[in-house]
């Protein structure tokens, strides 16, 4: 039995913090009223951003995984000088503000960019087209995918890729035969939490990638161009998004495989 | 110990001044000459697209002075109860169209901007600047030496609308829009320096008028209403004109 002083101490915290995180959340769905959520939702508006929004994030998780795969793997399995760098550097996107790395982007790969010679050459001019929200959202998603994936590849023991190997696997079938099955609870939880980053992106959008309506308004963007003259649109908008972002993470939460889960995301274990 | 408790006790008077974008450079100015004249005085801004001042004080940001870069979001705060007393015009602003030193899209006169395959940022439809662009290009398309769909194939071309003046400026700063719709004001000897200015005919342009107000509550009324006298006054005039600004009346 804990003294009173400390239940009292912790509950106190408790209520603080979920008042702080959840009444925004409750109030944004009790504003508007089901019938009025529904028309606004029914806003062409509104349907092309949620149809933008879904397309981009999609693929913007694909690349995440099919880029960040190996590098997870590299940071799981190998020593390397350098390592840490590399690791700091793909982390750095968390915490820069996300309109900073819109101005990145935008000197890096805009037309008058660092690579934005290279990249006229190939055909291609980013800013302002729906390939720049994808990498926008790369940009800002990536550390969610690496961080949770290579937690996960770094877990499995060696001896089970050691094994496959004894009995005559190449490096490829052990990875995707033994060490991927065995992590992918962490891949998957990785992936999810840079879907629902990407489905959220903001801030390096609106900078590297512009705001129109069915090419690079995102359901962020929608929100804050409706916000400015019309409260229920936008808090429709915002409605969804929670609702999706909550399904997520909750979906990532009950699924079979979340419970393997590492880190912050992990499902409480019974033992 | 006794020093960081004076500092603590003796705090300037604070002013908290609610401005267009469009006026960042000027009203710096402004409070800069300000403060020079009394030390207690410490001029805080936010400026933003006026759509977003006027949301900002219906949700009780605690503004002194509101300064919109047009009448309706002015005459909007004021049907919200949100001001004190009547608006005064203070300044008056002109549109330009500004294209990359560079030029990309090779624009040599107005008309151009109707070529498919501009890209063309303006401000979103919420924002002064934006309402005042599209106006501009609905006369443009009615003046002679302008096909009839001019207005639909420029607006056609639009790539982005940003969310203040400003972030229009600066896309075609960098190079990546191939032109868009700013204030004269906006053009700052900086930016001049990298874009090439299209004035737009006396019969097409729109005449932005900036109205400025005690905010009604205003912590610090008082300041506020100095700050007004000195933006109406010569001096603050004066300063509104080198930055590019047309008299208030």
């Amino acid at each position: 039995m804990k003294p009173l002083v400390v239940r009292v101490a912790l509950s106190a915290a408790v209520a603080t913090l979920l008042c702080i995180l959840a009444l925004p959340m409750i109030s944004l769905l009790v504003r508007l009223s089901p019938g009025e959520l529904l028309h606004q939702l029914a806003q062409p508006v509104v349907l092309t951003a949620l149809g933008l929004s879904l397309e981009t994030s999609v693929a913007t998780t694909m690349l995440v995984i099919l880029l960040g795969l190996p590098v997870a793997y590299l940071l799981a399995t190998k020593e390397f000088k350098g390592k840490r760098v590399l690791q700091t550097l793909v982390e750095i996107p968390i915490v820069l503000p996300p309109t900073v790395a819109g101005v990145g982007l935008l000197l890096a790969f805009g037309r008058a960019g660092l690579a934005g010679g290279a990249l006229k050459a190939l055909g291609i001019e980013l800013p302002f087209t729906t390939l720049a929200v994808v990498v926008a959202q790369l940009f800002v998603a990536t550390p969610f995918f690496i961080s949770a994936a290579t937690a996960g590849l770094a877990g499995i023991e060696r001896r089970y890729t050691e094994a496959a190997a004894t009995l005559g696997a190449t490096p490829g079938y052990g990875f995707f035969r033994v060490l991927l099955p065995l992590a992918l609870p962490s891949v998957l939880a990785g992936a999810a939490m840079s879907w629902a980053r990407a489905l959220g992106e903001f801030g390096a959008t609106i900078t590297f990638a512009g705001n129109l309506p069915g090419r690079t308004q995102t359901m962020p963007l929608a929100v804050y161009t409706a916000l400015q003259d019309d409260l229920a649109a936008a808090v429709a908008l915002s409605v969804l998004l929670v609702i999706l972002s909550f399904t997520i993470l909750l979906g990532l939460r009950f699924a079979p495989w979340g419970a393997a889960v590492g880190g912050a995301l992990a499902r409480p274990r019974r033992r | 110990m006794w020093l960081f408790l004076g500092l603590l006790l003796h705090q300037p008077q604070h002013l908290s001044v609610y401005a267009a974008a469009s006026l960042s450079d000027a009203f710096n100015e402004i409070a800069d000459s300000l403060e020079r004249r009394d030390p207690e005085l410490k001029v805080d801004f936010n400026f933003a697209g006026s759509q977003v001042l006027e949301l900002q004080l219906g949700q009780g940001a605690a503004a002194d002075v509101f300064a919109s870069a047009d009448e309706r979001w002015m005459q909007i705060a004021r049907d919200s109860g949100f001001i004190e007393g009547t608006p005064q015009t203070f300044a008056r602003n002109q549109l330009v169209v500004i294209v990359p030193r560079g030029n990309p899209a090779r624009i040599g006169k107005l008309q151009d901007l109707a070529r498919s395959g501009v890209k063309l940022v303006l401000a979103a439809d919420a924002v002064p600047a934006g309402r005042y662009a599209r106006e501009a290009i609905f006369r443009l398309a009615w003046s002679a030496g302008y096909p009839p769909d001019f207005s639909r194939r420029v607006l056609a071309n639009v790539v982005s609308y940003e969310e203040n003046v400003r972030s229009v400026a600066s896309k075609v700063q960098l190079g990546e829009a191939d032109a868009g719709f700013v204030y004269v004001s906006d053009v700052t000897p900086a930016v001049a320096r990298q874009v090439r200015r299209f004035d737009l005919p006396d019969t097409a342009n729109v005449i932005a008028t900036y109205p400025i107000a005690v905010v009604r509550h205003a912590t610090n009324s008082a300041a506020a209403r100095a700050f007004i006298d000195f933006v109406l006054s010569p001096s603050g005039q004066a300063v509104l004109s080198k930055n590019r600004f047309l008299p208030g009346r």
